[in-house]
């Protein structure tokens, strides 16, 4: 930490009152401010203070604002609307082809989006998106053009014709992927079909270089990023910053024939079975749960897969592979109830990805709390039999 | 009912030393189960310089291996495409991404456009279809869903992680396999395109922190939701509590209304 050095003799100076023939000092001036202003650790103190509590609590999580002796801060400028960003005559085109199941982006697509944005914005391209059914809006994506696959229900060979139509005619200077069970199938396929060159698992990206791993992951393969890439995820950022057009265009496509595939029947996920990272809903007990029977009653009834805290794994009352947090599971859920768990630092490491929480906690200042979307300050063990018996009691009419 | 299965060289992921593809292994299951139900019989086959470890597939449920004999760099697609060709076979498995070489997946799609076959990616499991001459294939996808599918037979059909562990190794079996060695079809891999390094882990987005932030601010970043502002309920009925937990499952689309 370097702070300026006190130069005594410039403090002196700066009190020198100017004129008259002798030096004279007024020192009883108030010197003008200058470096780091004082902090008042009391009046701080004050403010972090949580009323209404028996013992004293301090908040310096800085909830509350800290009146310091520094000057207030300028007020920032509002925050504007994004920005649209119109690109008219696009030097290249850089083609994202989403997963988007049901037409909604994933996480992966958006960071797919982010890495065409930067590929594109280098050479004044512009991004298009390829979908196969309409969704959601895809210009604060990051997409200036939309064209729409005409392919209907599951048929991977379809969709590789007519995007390989789509590579031969337009100027596509790449083609990204997401890594995903359908993303990269249609890659592959695509890649066969046109024998462009291919880029599987790219784990960084830049206008320069794309990296992956190859050799049972004990060597890096890296080259210029060619047209077709194929992107694993947590890569690239997604996009964010300007608005896009997200323009409709048309393309002729060839007529799709009937493929190898007869029937296609989706099956959802058995919770019960599936493992806790590639849990969708997870329901987590902890510390505040002792009746585990209920618990597991409460599970199913929910369907939904169980977790627990460090404390219930440790304790022997639910197994290891249930533990939520850094030294249990990762979730990558998209909802996570949580049942009489405060949210240790490592516990909501594990629930960092979930986009949905649910808390019940008979402690107000809990973390877990804090992080709920819905918080519920009451005992889980009260709370778990009635929503049990609502859930019954709806389900028996 | 032919099967064959498509085994490559692999190397193990921690030792580096030459080893079966745990995938393939699956699938030589996935093969010999589907055999063993409807009378066939299951070929593996392999392109390269030489088996290696590969004869431990005999001893995983494999009866019979051939050996596509090619001298050092070649490419290995030539020569399974003549020999799956000639084989005529009905069905033919292989993994998902090899394990030690490239690594890409890329194989089989080639594969299937030269045979003119339809592929199927990531298989968990296997079912003979009710019409004669399709086969069900039940294709593992993301937080363990599936998608159950039909194919028209023949099919190549890639084998995802997902699918029952591999037979144990029995020592019996392997002495009873047999292997044969056919001279492979040679060609030159092609000129190598891409620099190699040692390999380094790169960095995976977590959560956006801002850079120069505080160290309370990139833990928040790294715990809060991005949502924020949520509802607080304090000391409610459990009955009135249980119910809005119910109403805000249900606005997420988890509990179905009934």
């Amino acid at each position: 930490m370097s702070r300026p050095r006190k130069d005594p003799r410039a403090a002196r100076a700066a009190h020198r009152i100017a004129g008259g023939a002798r030096p004279r000092f007024d020192l009883a001036a108030a010197p003008a401010p200058a470096g780091r202003p004082r902090r008042d650790p009391r009046a701080e103190e004050r403010l972090a203070l949580v009323p209404g509590t028996l013992r004293r609590r301090l908040d310096r999580a800085q909830r509350v604002a800290v009146a310091s002796a520094m000057p207030p801060a300028l007020p920032e400028a509002p925050e504007a609307a994004p920005r649209l960003r119109v690109i008219a005559e696009p030097a290249f085109l850089v083609a994202v082809v989403p997963d988007a199941p049901g037409g909604r982006l994933s996480a992966h697509d958006r960071q797919l989006f982010g890495a065409a944005r930067m590929l594109a914005d280098e050479g004044g391209g512009a991004v298009l998106a390829f979908v196969a059914q309409p969704g959601e809006d895809l210009g604060p994506a990051g997409a200036d053009r939309v064209l729409a696959l005409p392919v209907s229900g599951h048929d991977p060979e379809a969709k590789a014709l007519a995007l390989n139509a789509a590579l031969a005619a337009l100027d596509l200077r790449h083609v990204l992927f997401p890594e995903s069970t359908d993303g990269g199938d249609l890659a592959r396929r695509l890649a066969a079909l046109s024998g462009e060159p291919f880029f599987a698992g790219a784990e960084s990206l830049s206008p320069k270089a794309v990296t992956r791993a190859a050799r049972g992951r004990r060597v890096e393969q890296r080259r210029v990023p060619p047209r077709l890439v194929n992107l694993a995820p947590d890569a690239v950022a997604p996009h964010a910053g300007t608005l896009h057009e997200a323009l409709p265009v048309a393309f002729a496509f060839p007529q799709p024939s009937g493929g190898a595939v007869l029937s296609a029947e989706f099956i959802p996920a058995d919770p019960a079975k599936v493992s806790l990272a590639e849990a969708d809903f997870v329901v987590s007990a902890g510390n505040g749960v002792s009746d585990l029977d209920t618990f597991r009653a409460l599970v199913a009834a929910l369907n939904g897969t169980p977790g627990a805290s460090r404390m219930l794994c440790d304790a022997g009352l639910m197994p290891r592979s249930a533990q939520v947090g850094a030294s249990g599971t990762v979730l990558d859920a998209r909802v996570y109830f949580a049942l009489g768990i405060a949210g240790a630092p490592q516990h909501l490491q594990g629930v960092a990805k979930c986009e949905q929480v649910i808390a019940v906690n008979t402690d107000l200042h809990a973390a877990m709390i804090e992080r709920a979307g819905l918080a519920i300050v009451a005992d889980a063990q009260k709370v778990m039999p009635a929503l049990l018996a609502l859930l019954q009691q709806e389900r028996q009419p | 009912m032919k099967i064959a299965v498509l085994l490559s060289a692999g190397r193990h992921p921690v030792s580096g030393r030459p080893a079966p593809v745990p995938v393939e292994l699956q699938a030589i299951r996935l093969a010999v189960e589907i055999g063993r139900q409807f009378g066939g019989d299951v070929t593996g086959l392999h392109a390269g310089p030489e088996l290696g470890p590969l004869t431990d597939a005999l001893g995983h449920g494999l009866a019979r291996l051939v050996h596509l004999h090619n001298e050092g760099e070649s490419d290995p697609a030539p020569s399974l495409a003549a020999a799956l060709a000639e084989g005529a076979y009905d069905l033919i498995l292989a993994g998902r991404a090899g394990q030690g070489g490239e690594d890409s997946g890329l194989l089989p799609y080639t594969l299937a456009r030269t045979l003119g076959l339809p592929i199927i990616a990531d298989a968990a499991a296997l079912a003979l279809g009710e019409a004669p001459g399709t086969l069900g294939v039940e294709q593992a996808l993301a937080r363990g869903a599936r998608r159950r599918l039909l194919v028209r037979l023949p099919a190549l059909v890639t084998v995802h992680p997902a699918a029952p562990a591999p037979l144990p190794f029995a020592f019996a079996a392997a002495r009873r396999g047999s292997s044969e060695a056919r001279p492979g079809r040679h060609a030159p891999a092609p000129s190598p395109t891409v620099e190699e390094r040692p390999y380094r882990p790169r960095p995976k987005l977590i959560a956006k922190a801002a850079a120069g932030s505080t160290a309370l601010e990139r833990l928040r970043a790294a715990t809060e939701a991005a949502s924020g502002g949520g509802r607080l309920l304090v000391d409610p009925a459990p009955e009135e509590a249980a119910r809005e937990i119910l109403a805000h499952l249900r606005a997420l689309g988890l509990v179905t209304a009934r």
